[in-house]
């Protein structure tokens, strides 16, 4: 079967055909007022409507009203305007801030897909204790953070630590790798890609269980060699969740705290400060809600733009 | 459909309890959750207060809350542990929904800043009813003052929390050197430590640990400086600071400061000084019973230390109880904080790991006398003891809370731990970033 076929059985199935049906579509119906039963939808809609939007509506307005006000966290404070945001944005914390999270999300996204697509590729193939394999990579998603942090602490933090051993005895010396600010970034990045591996592979996996093995039969039969395989055949197929996962991590990175928070505190010097450190900190260290929100809130709208132009590669891919 | 009566029935009873649950949600949401805010004269007074020391603090303060009976017609006390871990934001929270506490400790600055925000009832009325009961003139020297704001006095002096310069003699002697006394013998037995591997300026400033930026404050104040001028505004470009500051970063370019320091924990300086890789540091004065073991046995209080100017100092913190404005009877808080502080030497006693007492009958106890480490804080550092709002004053201001335990100290103190920065740049950055955070 082409990829043609399947892009015209999409089409028909969305045109209300059915699969190997020669039928038009089921003509529209002139407007008509809501029967009862659409009522009745709406109304069991409502409650849980009413209830996403008093826990998420409204903590987004309330921010946002709060992003206009040189606020404390007991009091409201006085409107400002868009004195915060300008503040914000003409602010160098900011903009550095706004790099790390960009390398952090980046790494994070990218690292963490690379590896586990790499490791559900070869939890495919039969090796032993596979699924024994897969519960201990699972370990540092299902692990909570607090631990890992501590674990990670522990590994490189001080000169009687594992991996700063490990460096002297082989000729490095004593490594910095939370104190020295470029290997403070790499070893967060790092952290980030270890602690979020085990989910892109399970989404991964989940993907290429789905992909019927006789695409690639086919292929080895047309003298595809195992990299045009993976490229031509693998990455195509498992797209749709590629740019699932990879929007889901890019909003875990931008919004993760505690990784960078516990393992450095966004030092040394700021170096690995992100945008919602930066916001926690703000708002909870420096009492200025105002700022904090301001930050917050660019965050968001960064987000939704990014989400935007990934769920589009979405839909483009459905419809091919 | 066969059976749309029943499907009609069943649609409206699934939305009458879906709507029930969603109200039922909304209030749960909107509710302040109780708690002891609010007015009503059959409120009990509720009492937060910190883990400010080991296993058995909390557990011998509800205790002594517990045993508490309130004169006639006024409320009882309860008691809520309330933890470090983001304790500004429960506090923060609980003030604004007026859901807190009618008495409660928490950070050194925390009631100056809610005095700021009109949420702190004054102690006057208190501390004037302290001096027929002998409780105010009780007071080690300074504290009650370091509570006076323009208005009143913000909160109650409680525990103190000293910075103060910690020695490991057998490290000392293992490097063939003395105990400092000022900033010269200082650079030499840091010197002499070297030689041995063994780090001089044992301190750190990482995620969480901020007694790194408390101590390059104490070094300020030692020279006769400090952040803060008499009109409470930064002023932080002095001669005095750079004059200190540049003597750390000396430290830290001869070596005799880990050049992780900036990024460890307390957690990682503890483990280095159980390592015997650091054998003079500053910290709290409950550094020996947090090392614990040989070396938490071995270290001793050392005597501050004399600058160039022949001056002395080291930061300190008034940790300090608080009455809020919104309580069921300030009458009965301040009854209540009468019996607490008449009765809480059982802290201090029983040794549950509490920091140095307010009150002279509590340090002179044989108990508390025990330690001669404690001992030697009372006597020889708090005498000398400042706090933020030094060199310009000793009471405590809204302003300090720029500096307390936020970003812009952090920075700073890495900046000067890590030699990234020479002194006068990192305190013109200092300068600026208070004045940013007060205006």
């Amino acid at each position: 079967m082409t990829d043609l076929a399947i892009g015209e059985r999409v089409r028909r199935a969305r045109r209300g055909v059915a699969p190997g049906g020669s039928g038009r579509q089921r003509p529209q119906t002139g407007r008509r007022g809501p029967s009862a039963r659409t009522l009745t939808m709406l109304l069991l809609v409502l409650p849980s409507v009413l209830l996403i939007a008093l826990l998420n509506l409204y903590p987004v307005l309330y921010g946002s009203l709060q992003s206009v006000r040189d606020g404390t966290l007991i009091s409201e404070g006085d409107f400002v305007g868009l004195e915060n945001f300008a503040d914000v944005l003409t602010s160098p914390g900011f903009w550095a801030a706004a790099r790390f999270t960009l390398i952090f999300t980046l790494v994070g996204v990218f690292g963490s897909w690379a590896v586990g697509l790499a490791l559900a590729m070869l939890l495919r193939t039969r090796i032993p204790g596979g699924r024994a394999f897969k519960v201990l990579l699972l370990l540092p998603w299902v692990v909570p953070v607090v631990v890992t942090s501590t674990s990670w602490n522990w590994l490189v933090a001080t000169p009687q630590s594992p991996l700063p051993i490990l460096g002297e005895l082989l000729g490095l010396g004593r490594v910095l790798f939370l104190a020295d600010p470029l290997l403070a970034s790499i070893t967060v990045c790092v952290f980030k890609v270890w602690i979020s591996f085990p989910f892109m592979m399970m989404m991964m996996s989940a993907s290429l269980a789905a992909v019927d093995e006789n695409v690639y039969e086919a292929g080895r039969v047309d003298g595809a060699n195992r990299r045009q395989l993976f490229t031509q055949l693998t990455l195509p197929l498992i797209s749709r969740s590629t740019y699932i996962s990879w929007i889901l991590m890019t909003i875990f990175c931008v919004n993760d705290f505690p990784t960078i928070f516990l393992l450095t505190g966004g030092g040394p010097v700021n170096t690995t400060t992100s945008l919602v450190v930066l916001s926690y900190r703000t708002t909870f260290a420096q009492y200025q809600t105002g700022p904090g929100t301001a930050i917050a809130l660019l965050m968001t709208a960064t987000l939704v733009i990014v989400s935007v132009v990934l769920y589009r590669q979405i839909r483009k891919v459905d419809i091919a | 459909m066969g059976s749309n009566g029943r499907m009609e029935l069943s649609r409206r009873s699934l939305l009458g309890a879906a709507g029930g649950l969603s109200a039922a949600g909304m209030l749960a949401a909107c509710g302040g959750g109780g708690g002891a805010g609010g007015g009503g004269g059959s409120e009990p007074i509720a009492f937060w207060n910190m883990p400010w020391g080991g296993d058995q603090f909390n557990p011998t303060d509800e205790e002594i809350v517990t045993a508490y009976q309130p004169p006639e017609g006024l409320p009882p006390a309860t008691y809520q542990t309330v933890q470090w871990a983001n304790f500004t934001q429960t506090f923060s929270s609980a003030v604004a929904s007026q859901t807190g506490p009618a008495v409660s400790s928490g950070g050194g600055t925390q009631a100056f800043l809610f005095e700021n925000q009109g949420a702190i009832a004054y102690a006057d009325d208190l501390l004037e009813s302290w001096r027929g009961n002998g409780l105010y003139d009780d007071f080690l020297p300074g504290l009650i003052d370091a509570m006076r704001t323009d208005n009143g006095y913000a909160a109650v002096p409680y525990n103190l929390d000293m910075r103060v310069l910690w020695v490991n003699p057998t490290l000392l002697e293992e490097a063939g050197t003395e105990a400092p006394t000022d900033w010269q013998s200082f650079l030499d037995a840091c010197e002499a430590l070297k030689q041995i591997d063994v780090y001089g300026y044992g301190d750190g400033s990482g995620s969480g640990r901020f007694t790194g930026g408390h101590i390059l404050v104490s070094w300020m104040i030692g020279n006769g400086g400090g952040l803060f001028n008499a009109d409470q505004q930064p002023e932080c470009v002095t001669p005095a600071n750079i004059e200190a500051m540049e003597f750390v970063l000396e430290c830290v370019a001869k070596g005799y400061v880990d050049p992780a320091a900036a990024t460890y924990t307390s957690d990682n300086v503890q483990e280095q000084w159980r390592a015997r890789r650091f054998g003079m540091g500053f910290d709290g004065g409950g550094l020996a019973a947090n090392i614990g073991g040989e070396v938490g046995d071995e270290i001793v209080v050392n005597s501050p230390l004399t600058s160039p100017a022949g001056t002395q100092g080291m930061l300190y913190f008034p940790n300090n109880i608080m009455m809020y404005q919104d309580t069921p009877s300030q009458e009965g808080s301040e009854a209540f904080l009468t019996y607490y502080y008449q009765n809480m030497s059982r802290l201090w006693t029983e040794n549950t790991g509490i920091g140095l007492p307010p009150l002279r009958s509590i340090a002179e106890t044989p108990e508390f006398q025990e330690n001669p480490n404690n001992v030697k804080i009372i006597e020889e550092y708090q005498p000398i003891a400042k706090t933020w709002a030094a060199p310009g004053g000793s009471a405590l201001f809204q302003g300090v809370t720029s500096v307390d335990a936020t970003p812009i100290i952090d920075t700073f103190t890495q900046q000067i731990l890590t030699g990234a920065t020479d002194a006068r740049s990192a305190l013109e950055q200092l300068q600026r970033g208070i004045e940013d955070t007060i205006n």
